[in-house]
């Protein structure tokens, strides 16, 4: 069941909502996690058997790890290590195509995804971690702990919380109608960001793909990884935004994933404002541990590049990733070291959007050879510029795509921020229920046909 | 006032999914007289391997309250935004053409089935693949959607089957009479007229002459009806279809004709079904519920049999067929579930016709030899 779906929508979010609010207080942890328990079984009670299990072992792995490390004990390492094999197994067993003996073991079809794993996997590996540094306490409430890892607005695309970060948000719980016009406005910005924005794009993304790279024109296969990155954005910060909003719905304030990355004026803005939590991960997690005691510059810089990559393959679990990671992290890099450079200054959006987009082709395409090929007709190899398609697909998607870009900027927000009349934020206030209930209706329509916005570039 | 905005917003969006969302359940839960509840029945299956989530989402969505509504104004929102493609069909004023060209099969094991069955043949066989609108008026489709175009699955198709098959030109005869109103605009399926005009073709290759078209009384029998590409955008905009009857006073008639089902059972049956005229599968107007096995006999005196294979658009095909032959035939292989001689023995007809649809030429259809 996807946030975008008429079930979550209709059924599921407004009954747990009523479920929630009429629980006492002091159960609405416990209540929260069986909503969420329901929410994962509509994926395969296999799949919740396996979280279950998951969960289990993790919490038991890092209780051992805390309870030995307080001790002194070195053996803390050995519950630490197994925790961390064990979830970086499982990260591995059901992203790639690699453990089909495992799907066999496990009764599990072909087709079977561990909805979220990459993300509850980043959650599951930092508590480790934290425990085991003696950052922090590992927990004793299995409710909580099991919320960390699965609970429903989380669970699909984080954010990836440290833990103390994670139970302060839990703690500091407040209910109300303020919480729920929040909440309800965000989600429904993130339901218009995926199904209004993301799907469209998608249509010009799989237009653009389904013609063979070989005779396929400069300025389509620009169209076409435009509208692939920003079909990614809108789809994973609607996904993100949907979640946060029902989060807070329930009264969590959970911070928000994507900042306004596209149309950044460096390449290192960019890179801070896309999944923000995800690359903070890496570098709580891998850049810093690593990089803090060595004072060779090439080797911190090196280190930093290996981060980016790892975080690319994260994304995808291809060479494509690990390659659009390396090149990211290389030109964060160059770019530092240009900082001064006029040039850059001059052209910061025009300079960040286009590596941007070419990076992202690694990420679209299923092989290196096929990401070479697609950036050989982007810089015109095919010897066409143009054609009849590109022609067809300007007139079709030219203003959606205009659009999209101004959606993804913060251009508007900074308008209303920075405005003094005090009419137009009067006016703003005003509009914006009517406007929410129109973009809602605007997209149950638009997902009425087959129940969800199923269209998903990718799976983490 | 920002504090006012959020609780007007919870309030407003509260509503309306709590309105929605009660009406949608209830009409999930409490099904009209004659509609299947949408609830999944619930198994270990269902629920272990998430088909339960899947098909819940499906329920809901069949069940969605003013589902018509909202759908046909996804479409309108769907077509404005997104170059007028919605759900794998193309809207233009015109018609509706369907544009998920990738999906096409393969057709080497089609070929090969016929071959085979001509190879075990005594008569003859024709075959004659039928266009779809999408390939007739495929020139419609922006250039990026028209790619493997039906002629080339026709051509593919016509050189992998045997010499000793005979082949009808259907695609290069709609593709010139394309200005006719030989396609129905919100369906794939050709008609009436359309199905005339090949059958004027196919019928001297058959060794007869054709019916001219001033003997036949055509009678409108519906103007809104709706097809399968309407069915998929739910498009209201284009005016709806109308479905015609041919019939030729003067001409042979139908002495009886009777259906088979899979289990043995008789029907009755007949050319034109009118009572399906506003039912929700108005093309069963012709020839009535589908059947693997068709028998048509008329008073004709030539002693003619014939052997009909063919999919859905055979149907509008046969009266036409009526006049010339003493029986006839029909099987529909796709509503078959065991091999083609289980139901009749080819040999007791001396002409095969193979009438498919090339968007039916697809193994599953041409399987003549395999229970299902």
């Amino acid at each position: 069941m996807e946030y975008s779906s008429l079930l979550f929508i209709y059924v599921f979010f407004p009954v747990s909502l009523g479920i929630f609010y009429v629980t006492p207080k002091k159960l609405r942890e416990s209540v929260l996690l069986l909503l969420s328990a329901v929410f994962c079984g509509l994926f395969g009670l296999r799949y919740l058997a396996l979280l279950a299990v998951y969960i289990l072992l993790n919490y038991a792995l890092a209780l051992a790890a805390g309870h030995l490390r307080s001790r002194k004990k070195a053996a803390a390492y050995f519950p630490f290590a197994a925790g961390v094999t064990f979830d970086i197994f499982a990260l591995f067993a059901f992203r790639t195509e690699h453990f089909s003996w495992l799907y066999s073991a496990l009764g599990l079809h072909r087709g079977f995804f561990a909805v979220g794993i990459s993300l509850f996997t980043l959650s599951a590996l930092g508590y480790l971690v934290d425990v085991y540094d003696g950052r922090i306490k590992a927990e004793k409430n299995i409710v909580r702990y099991s919320l960390f890892i699965m609970m429903f607005p989380r669970l699909l695309m984080g954010p990836v919380l440290r833990y103390d970060a994670f139970t302060r948000i839990m703690d500091k719980r407040r209910t109300g109608s303020q919480e729920l016009g929040t909440g309800l406005t965000l989600f429904i910005k993130g339901l218009a960001k995926k199904v209004l924005a993301a799907d469209t794009l998608y249509a010009l993304y799989s237009a653009v793909h389904t013609v063979d790279k070989g005779s396929l024109s400069a300025v389509s296969a620009w169209l076409g990884a435009v509208s692939y990155i920003l079909c990614l954005y809108f789809s994973l910060s609607g996904v993100a935004d949907m979640g946060a909003g029902i989060a807070s719905c329930f009264g969590f304030r959970f911070p928000q994933s994507f900042s306004y990355p596209m149309f950044s004026t460096r390449i290192r803005f960019f890179a801070a404002k896309w999944h923000t939590q995800v690359i903070h991960w890496f570098r709580s997690y891998i850049t810093k541990p690593f990089a803090s005691h060595i004072k060779s510059q090439l080797i911190r810089k090196l280190i930093f590049i290996g981060a980016w990559t790892i975080a690319g393959f994260w994304y995808g679990f291809s060479a494509g990733g690990a390659v659009f990671g390396a090149l990211m992290g290389t030109a964060i890099v160059v770019e530092n070291r240009l900082r001064k450079s006029k040039m850059l200054k001059a052209t910061g959006i025009i300079y960040t959007l286009i590596i941007v987009t070419v990076l992202s082709v690694f990420l679209a395409e299923g092989s290196l050879a096929g990401s070479m090929r697609y950036l050989f007709a982007m810089i015109g190899g095919n010897r066409l510029l143009t054609d009849s398609m590109t022609l067809y697909l300007l007139r079709s998607y030219l203003v959606v795509l205009l659009i999209s870009m101004y959606a993804s900027t913060d251009l508007f927000r900074n308008m209303l921020v920075r405005s003094r009349r005090r009419v137009l934020r009067r006016i703003f206030s005003a509009v914006t229920p009517a406007v929410m209930l129109v973009l809602l209706a605007l997209c149950t329509a638009l997902i009425s046909a087959d129940g969800s916005s199923a269209v998903q570039l990718l799976r983490l | 006032m920002k504090g006012i905005k959020n609780k007007l917003t919870a309030v407003a969006v509260l509503t309306f999914i709590v309105f929605f969302g009660a009406a949608s359940a209830a009409g999930a839960l409490f099904p009209d007289e004659g509609e299947d509840t949408v609830i999944p029945e619930i198994t270990w299956d269902n629920i272990s391997d998430g088909t339960l989530g899947r098909r819940l989402t499906e329920g809901i969505a069949e069940r969605f309250a003013f589902r018509e509504t909202w759908v046909s104004a996804g479409s309108r929102i769907d077509s404005g935004i997104s170059g007028n493609i919605v759900g794998g069909v193309y809207i233009s004023p015109e018609r509706l053409i369907a544009a998920d060209v990738a999906q096409r099969p393969d057709t080497a094991d089609c070929a090969a089935a016929v071959n085979e069955f001509a190879e075990n043949y005594d008569g003859i066989v024709y075959f004659a693949a039928v266009p779809t609108s999408a390939g007739v008026y495929g020139d419609m489709l922006p250039s990026p959607l028209d790619r493997v175009t039906e002629k080339q699955q026709t051509d593919r198709l016509y050189e992998q089957l045997s010499s000793d098959i005979r082949r009808v030109d259907a695609y290069n005869l709609m593709k010139m009479l394309s200005d006719d109103r030989i396609y129905l605009r919100s369906d794939s399926k050709w008609t009436m007229y359309g199905a005339y005009c090949l059958y004027r073709t196919v019928i001297q290759k058959l060794g007869f002459q054709p019916v001219s078209f001033d003997k036949y009384t055509v009678r409108h029998v519906t103007d809104e009806y709706r097809g399968d590409l309407y069915s998929r955008t739910l498009y209201m905009k284009n005016e709806p279809d109308i479905l015609d009857i041919y019939e030729y006073q003067d001409g042979a008639s139908v002495t009886a004709c009777t259906g088979f089902g899979n289990d043995g059972s008789e029907h009755e049956c007949s050319l034109y079904d009118i009572s399906a005229v506003g039912s929700e599968d108005m093309y069963r107007l012709y020839l009535g519920e589908r059947l693997p096995l068709m028998k048509i006999s008329t008073d004709v005196n030539n002693d003619r049999r014939l052997l009909l294979i063919g999919s859905e658009c055979a149907a509008g095909f046969v009266p036409f067929l009526t006049q010339h032959y003493s029986e006839i035939a029909v099987i529909l292989p796709e509503y078959a579930d065991r091999p083609l001689d289980s139901y009749i023995d080819p040999d007791d007809y001396e002409q095969t016709l193979f009438l498919f649809g090339i968007d039916a030429v697809k193994k599953e259809n041409l399987n003549l030899t395999e229970t299902r």
